[in-house]
C-alpha cells in the first residue's frame, strides 16, 4: 500500500464519520483542528484497523497529533 | 424470583447457581474469539485464589486498594476478589489515549490521596501512565500489576467475617466541576439497590436472560448495573470493553443480536449514534426481537432520540415498549427511578413560558406558551424508597412544580469519604439532596437539569439542557458539543452559548445559533463562542461541562476562533 493510498483512506473514513468534507486534509493536518472530536476519531481508527487488518492498541495513540503521524503508526502494522 | 438472606456481595457471590451453565462472558477488542467465560461457580473460585494473592500484598480488612485496570475480566475480577478479602477497592478510569496526561496523573493522584489507598492495581501496559502517581503518592505504598500478582502462590485465604454495614468500595463520582468525590457504598446499600432495580418492580430479571453492556466499569452504571447487579441476583451478563464500543459503534446492537442478548443499558447519547451509524444493509442481518429491555440514563434523555431509534430499529424486531428510562446517581448507589419495564415511553409536553417560573404546566398550544419542551417521564421510586421535590426552604411541593429532587431508602449511601462538608451539603436527615431539579406528574419522575446550572435571566428560568439540545439542531453543531450558561454582565444575568465548530464557520454559527435561541426559548444571546472541536471541558465519561465551561470563559481563558465580521 502507497502512502498516498493509506492517506486516501484516512481521508475518506474520517469524512464518513465526522460527517464533513475532509478530502483535501493531507499529513501535516493537526487532528485537533480538523473539527474531530476524541469519539470520532476513535471510530475512524476502528475503520481504518478493519479495512486494513490491523490492530492499534489504545495505549500507542498516546501523544499522535497529526495525520502524519497517524499513518506513520498504522503504516508501521502494515505487513512490510 | 426469590431472594436469598444474603446481605453482603460476598454472601451472594456464594449463593450464584452452581454449575457451569450461567455467568459472565468477558469480551475483549476481538469479540467473540477473544471471549473468556466464568460461571458463577468458576468465578467464585478464581476470586478466591486472587484474595489470597491480595492478602499477601499486605492488605488488611478494611484497606483501600486503587484500581486501574482496562481490561474487563481482570477488573471485575480484581475488584470481587477485593472485596472477598475484605479489601476496599476504588475503581479509577483508565487514561483514555487523547487526553492531556498530566491532568489524567492529577486525578489519579487526588483520588488515591483522597481514598488513602495503600496498593495501586494496574496492568503491564497501563503501568507506565499510572508510574508518576507513585511518585506523587508517599501513603501509596505499592504499585503492583495483576500480572505480577498471578506470580504469587496460592494459599488458602483468611477470609474475613463481612457485614453488610461494611464499606463495600468507594465510588469517586467523575466530578463536573470540583475534584472527584468517594461515595461511600456499603454491603447493605449495593444489596438493596441492585435487588430493587433487577428486581420485580425492575428488570425483572432471570437466569434467562442475558445482559449485554461495554458501559465502562469504573463508573456506577456499568459498575452495578452489570458487574455486581449479576453477582447480586445472579443474572448472566456479558462485558465487552468500551473501546469496542468507541472504534465501532455498531458492535453494541450485533452482539445483543448474535448473543440473543435481551438486557441492555447506555447513555442517551449511544442511542443516538447507534442510529446514525446504522445502515440499511446492515439492518437487514440485525434481528432484534429478543431485547426485553434497553435502558437509558446517565445523562438527559432526549425524547427525540429514543424515538428516532425505537423507529430505525423498529424492522429489525426492535420493540419501542424495550426503552426503560431511568434516573439515578453514584449516591444513592445507583437507580433511583425506572419507568416500569415494557410498557410504552411517557414524555411530557409543557409550556416553556411555565417552565421559566418552575411551573410544568402542560402544553396545549405551543405557539401561545412562549414555545414548548418535550421531557421523558423516568417513572416511580423503588419498593422502601421515596422521592420528594422541595423547594428552596425545603417544604415538600406538590405536582407539576419544578424543585430539587430528593431521595431517600436503603439505597441512599451514607456520604463522602473524608469529605464531611460536602457529605452535610449533599444529605438532610437521611435524605439525599440529588442536586436535580425536576417535578413530579401522575406519579411520574421527570427530570429537568442540575440545579447550579439553571439559568435565570431577569428572574425566569431556563434549563440549559433545553437550549443545548435547540443549538444542536443547528447544522454544523454537534450533539453533546454545546454548553449553555449565564454569566454576570454589568449587573445582569446574560446568556452565553459555547460551541464547537471549524473556525471558517465561526460567523455564520454564531448568526445561526443566536436566531435559533431567540426563536426556540425567546431570550437573547449575549455571546455565542464558538471554540475548537474537542476544546470544550469534558468528564471521563464525555459529558460537557458546563461550570468548567464558564470557569474559562470567564478567565478569558476559553480560546475562541476570532471573529471576522
Amino acid at each position: 500500500m502507497t502512502r498516498p493510498e493509506l492517506l486516501q483512506i484516512f481521508r475518506s473514513s474520517a469524512s464518513e464519520i465526522a460527517e464533513k468534507d475532509l478530502s483535501k486534509v493531507d499529513e501535516s493536518g493537526v487532528i485537533a483542528e480538523l473539527g474531530i472530536d476524541s469519539l470520532e476519531l476513535l471510530e475512524v481508527i476502528g475503520s481504518l484497523e478493519r479495512d486494513l487488518d490491523i490492530r492499534i492498541p489504545d495505549d500507542q495513540l498516546v501523544g499522535i497529533q497529526t495525520v502524519g503521524q497517524l499513518l506513520n503508526l498504522v503504516a508501521n502494522k502494515l505487513p512490510a | 424470583m426469590t431472594y436469598s438472606a444474603a446481605d453482603t456481595l460476598v454472601s451472594c457471590l456464594a449463593n450464584t447457581p452452581r454449575g457451569t451453565a450461567h455467568g459472565f462472558r468477558f469480551r475483549g477488542l476481538d469479540g467473540q474469539a477473544s471471549e473468556r467465560y466464568f460461571s458463577f461457580e468458576a468465578f467464585e473460585l478464581a476470586a478466591h485464589k486472587r484474595a489470597s494473592q491480595l492478602q499477601q500484598l499486605d492488605l488488611r480488612h478494611g484497606d483501600k486498594l486503587a484500581l486501574v485496570v482496562g481490561d474487563p475480566a481482570e477488573f471485575v475480577l480484581s475488584f470481587v476478589s477485593a472485596v472477598v478479602a475484605g479489601v476496599v477497592p476504588v475503581p479509577i478510569y483508565p487514561r483514555a489515549s487523547f487526553k492531556a496526561k498530566n491532568a489524567y496523573i492529577d486525578t489519579v493522584s487526588h483520588i488515591v490521596k483522597t481514598a488513602g489507598a495503600k496498593v495501586l492495581l494496574t496492568t503491564e501496559t497501563t503501568k507506565p501512565v499510572v508510574e508518576e502517581v507513585f511518585a506523587h503518592n508517599p501513603g501509596l505504598a505499592r504499585l503492583q500489576t495483576i500480572e505480577g500478582l498471578q506470580q504469587i502462590p496460592e494459599r488458602d485465604p483468611a477470609l474475613p467475617q463481612v457485614a453488610a454495614s461494611d464499606l463495600c468500595f468507594l465510588q469517586f463520582t467523575s466530578g463536573s466541576t470540583s475534584l472527584p468525590k468517594g461515595v461511600m457504598v456499603t454491603h447493605a446499600n449495593l444489596v438493596a439497590n441492585a435487588r430493587a432495580f433487577l428486581g420485580p418492580k425492575g428488570v425483572g430479571a432471570t437466569l434467562d436472560d442475558l445482559t449485554v453492556t461495554w458501559l465502562p466499569l469504573y463508573h456506577d452504571m456499568g459498575l452495578i448495573g452489570f458487574a455486581l447487579g449479576a453477582i447480586v441476583c445472579s443474572v448472566p451478563t456479558l462485558i465487552m470493553p468500551t473501546e469496542a464500543f468507541g472504534r465501532r459503534p455498531n458492535v453494541w446492537l450485533e452482539t445483543l443480536h448474535q448473543t440473543q442478548g435481551s438486557l441492555t443499558f447506555a447513555p442517551n447519547f449511544a442511542y443516538a449514534l447507534a442510529t446514525k451509524r446504522a445502515r440499511d444493509k446492515d439492518l437487514e442481518a440485525l434481528d432484534l426481537h429478543r431485547v426485553r429491555l434497553a435502558g437509558c440514563g446517565a445523562e438527559p434523555i432526549n425524547p427525540r432520540v429514543m424515538r428516532e431509534f425505537a423507529d430505525r430499529f423498529a424492522r429489525c424486531g426492535f420493540r419501542r415498549e424495550a426503552l426503560l428510562p431511568a434516573y439515578g446517581m453514584a449516591e444513592a448507589t445507583l437507580a433511583i427511578t425506572f419507568h416500569p419495564r415494557e410498557t410504552p415511553l411517557v414524555t411530557d409536553l409543557v409550556s416553556s413560558e411555565a417552565m421559566q417560573k418552575g411551573e410544568a404546566t402542560p402544553s396545549t398550544d405551543p405557539a401561545a406558551d412562549g414555545g414548548s419542551v418535550e421531557l421523558v417521564s423516568c417513572g416511580q421510586a423503588f419498593p422502601e424508597h421515596e422521592i420528594k421535590i422541595v423547594d428552596e426552604q425545603g417544604a415538600t411541593l406538590p405536582e407539576r412544580r419544578v424543585g430539587e429532587i430528593w431521595t431517600r431508602g436503603p439505597s441512599v449511601t451514607q456520604g463522602y469519604y473524608q469529605n464531611p462538608a460536602a457529605t452535610a451539603e449533599g444529605w438532610s436527615d437521611g435524605w439525599l439532596r440529588t442536586g436535580d431539579l425536576g417535578y413530579i406528574a401522575d406519579g411520574n419522575l421527570y427530570v429537568c437539569g442540575r440545579l447550579k446550572d439553571l439559568i435565570i435571566i431577569r428572574g425566569a428560568n431556563y434549563y440549559p439542557q433545553d437550549i443545548e439540545w435547540a443549538v444542536a439542531d443547528v447544522p454544523g453543531v454537534r450533539r453533546d458539543n454545546v454548553v449553555a450558561f449565564s454569566v454576570q454582565r454589568n449587573g445582569e444575568e446574560t446568556l452565553v452559548i459555547a460551541a464547537e465548530g471549524n473556525s471558517s464557520d465561526a460567523a455564520a454559527l454564531r448568526k445561526a445559533i443566536a436566531a435559533k435561541v431567540a426563536e426556540t426559548s425567546g431570550v437573547t444571546v449575549g455571546h455565542v463562542a464558538i471554540v475548537r472541536v474537542g476544546s470544550l471541558p469534558k468528564t471521563s465519561s464525555g459529558k460537557v461541562q458546563r461550570r468548567r465551561t464558564r470557569a474559562l470563559f470567564e478567565t478569558a481563558a476559553l480560546e475562541e476562533h476570532p471573529s471576522v465580521d
